[in-house]
């Protein structure tokens, strides 16, 4: 790893980094802050209104504790997507980003071999997603201590961000490999953003239940499934398996492309 | 022995040969021009040297290390100017080459400071905001920084001021006196006239000559633009038995290879308004392998 470029995209997507984060925390403050019994039935009832439209956005059950509660209105989409959009900016960046606007040609005209200049941008994508959720967790067993001591399960809350990473690492894996492989940067954005939202609608559409739930073999989505992390369900434990072998599968396959790829620079 | 060495590389894009077996030796200390026009194959050359191509035939080596292999150990002592001016936007001239000097592991940049002061580079302002031939001079700061034995450069004046340019010139022979090997593309013959040993010219994707400077010049036959008083007088040089091309009624270029003596006697028996010298230009005899280049493929 060459620690000089890993410091220049830390300063470089610093900017990124606080947006996302920032936006974030104030999602996540307020629907902690918005947790107590009798928003709980409200919500319960516009699920028994409107089971389809609810049960898209992975709001189907509204759980009685405040995990269940975080698991149906953060995980099923907020937690999703924001990760997403920084995954996405950030892996185009770090590798098509160079060879597009042609300044890689002065990174790997350094004494550092193609597979190092791959491997620091493959760790420093690691790093930022791994950083962003651990703030993420952080703030909220904190805020879950301050406003609801009795209501935190510790290990359930740790299970599921573990999980939510694990789940990200892998579609940054797959984000990162169609930066390393792609012709251009515009094609590299194409597929990097539009299969996993692809992905992801695919589980909306899963979740609405019926002849749809076939589809939920479709997508990566499937292999995160907060009701079992929560409960530690041992089926849980294989997909956090399978997501970590995707992602490092995926993370590979990226570094090899990248090293045996002509660059027109 | 040669440093570098190009061994009947191909490279072919689907149906398209971009470069056909072209095979280059350059022996240390020298300065080789590699002249072409656009899309003749010169920064695919260069690409293979720099190991970003993988070769479809033949292979590259520089100083012995094969180049798709041993990219972090040739770099070690290489210096490279991509023919793409291209940096990181958001940063400034001097923190990008303080970047790319860390990446290359130099922490002393008195060099750096030295080349910038040389080419006039102030370097303080943000890249994005930097005129062409700006930009181009972060890029050779980039390139000579590290004092490195062998330099590959693409089209290294493009961009600069003619005033620059003969910096520019000045600042290779002084490398060449320090023993430094340069590789340059270029289709700028002047630049190459004024610095390079030998050159190769490229043209289709194949190499059509490669010749010493030297031979180059020698070959070069003089013309000379006569203007007579009237036509009369130019009817009657007519009978004089010389290689001329009539440009306006009273004027003729005339081109001497043999005798310049008994040339200049015979022109003392003529009325003559105007006499003047046409220096034929190196790009004369490019020309000519230009165009014999582009009909064979």
């Amino acid at each position: 790893m060459n620690f000089t470029l890993f410091k220049h995209e830390l300063f470089a997507s610093l900017k990124l980094f606080a947006i996302i984060i920032g936006v974030l925390l104030l999602y996540i403050v307020s629907v902690i802050y918005m947790y107590n019994p009798e928003m709980t039935d409200m919500l319960k009832k516009f699920t028994e209104t409107m089971p389809e439209m609810m049960a898209a956005f992975g709001m189907s059950s509204i759980g009685d504790t405040l995990i269940e509660f975080l698991s149906t209105y953060l995980y099923g989409f907020l937690l999703m997507i924001l990760p997403l959009v920084f995954t996405i900016m950030l892996a185009n960046k770090l590798i098509m980003g160079y060879i597009d606007n042609g300044s890689m040609a002065y990174l790997i005209a350094t004494p550092n071999t193609r597979f190092k200049i791959a491997l620091t941008q493959a760790l420093f994508l690691i790093v930022s997603i791994f950083t962003l959720l651990a703030v993420t967790t952080l703030v909220m067993i904190v805020f879950e201590k301050l406003l609801f001591p009795n209501e935190l399960d510790l290990t359930a809350l740790l299970l599921l961000n573990c999980g939510l990473f694990l789940l990200h690492f892998a579609i940054s894996g797959f984000c990162f490999l169609i930066s390393c492989s792609s012709k251009d940067l515009r094609t590299s954005y194409a597929y990097s953003a539009g299969i996993p939202i692809v992905f992801y609608l695919i589980e909306a559409l899963s979740n609405m239940g019926g002849s749809l739930d076939k589809l939920q073999y479709f997508t990566i989505y499937t292999l995160f499934d907060s009701d079992k992390l929560i409960h530690q369900d041992s089926s849980s434990w294989w997909m956090m398996g399978a997501l970590l072998l995707i992602g490092l599968l995926c993370y590979s396959l990226a570094i090899r492309f990248f090293v045996k790829r002509d660059l027109h620079l | 022995m040669s440093i570098i060495e190009v061994n009947h590389l191909t490279k072919r894009f689907g149906d398209f040969y971009s470069i056909q077996n072209v095979h280059l030796q350059i022996p240390q200390g020298e300065v080789f021009g590699f002249l072409g026009p656009n899309g003749a194959g010169k920064s695919t050359t260069i690409r293979h040297l720099m190991g970003f191509l993988q070769p479809t035939e033949g292979y590259c080596s520089i100083k012995g290390l094969n180049c798709r292999e041993s990219t972090a150990a040739i770099q070690q002592f290489v210096g490279y100017l991509p023919g793409e001016i291209a940096f990181i936007d958001k940063m400034t001239g001097k923190q990008f080459i303080h970047f790319i000097a860390k990446l290359r592991g130099v922490s002393d940049f008195t060099r750096a400071e030295e080349l910038m002061h040389y080419f006039e580079l102030d370097a303080s302002g943000l890249i994005k905001k930097m005129s062409k031939g700006m930009k181009q001079k972060v890029g050779l700061v980039c390139a000579f920084m590290h004092q490195p034995e062998i330099v590959i450069l693409d089209e290294p004046t493009s961009g600069l001021d003619p005033l620059m340019q003969t910096k520019f010139i000045e600042f290779i022979l002084a490398e060449k006196d320090k023993g430094t090997t340069i590789f340059m593309s270029s289709h700028m013959i002047e630049e190459v006239e004024k610095t390079c040993d030998r050159v190769a010219i490229i043209n289709a994707g194949k190499i059509v000559a490669i010749e010493t400077i030297a031979d180059l010049k020698k070959r070069k036959s003089k013309k000379y633009m006569i203007e007579f008083q009237d036509e009369q007088e130019l009817t009657r040089f007519f009978d004089e038995k010389y290689v001329l091309e009539q440009i306006s009624s009273t004027k003729v270029v005339i081109t001497i290879t043999g005798d310049l003596q008994a040339f200049l006697q015979s022109l003392a028996n003529y009325k003559i308004m105007d006499l003047d010298v046409i220096s034929q230009s190196l790009e004369d005899i490019f020309m000519h392998y230009y165009e014999r280049g582009g009909t064979e493929s």
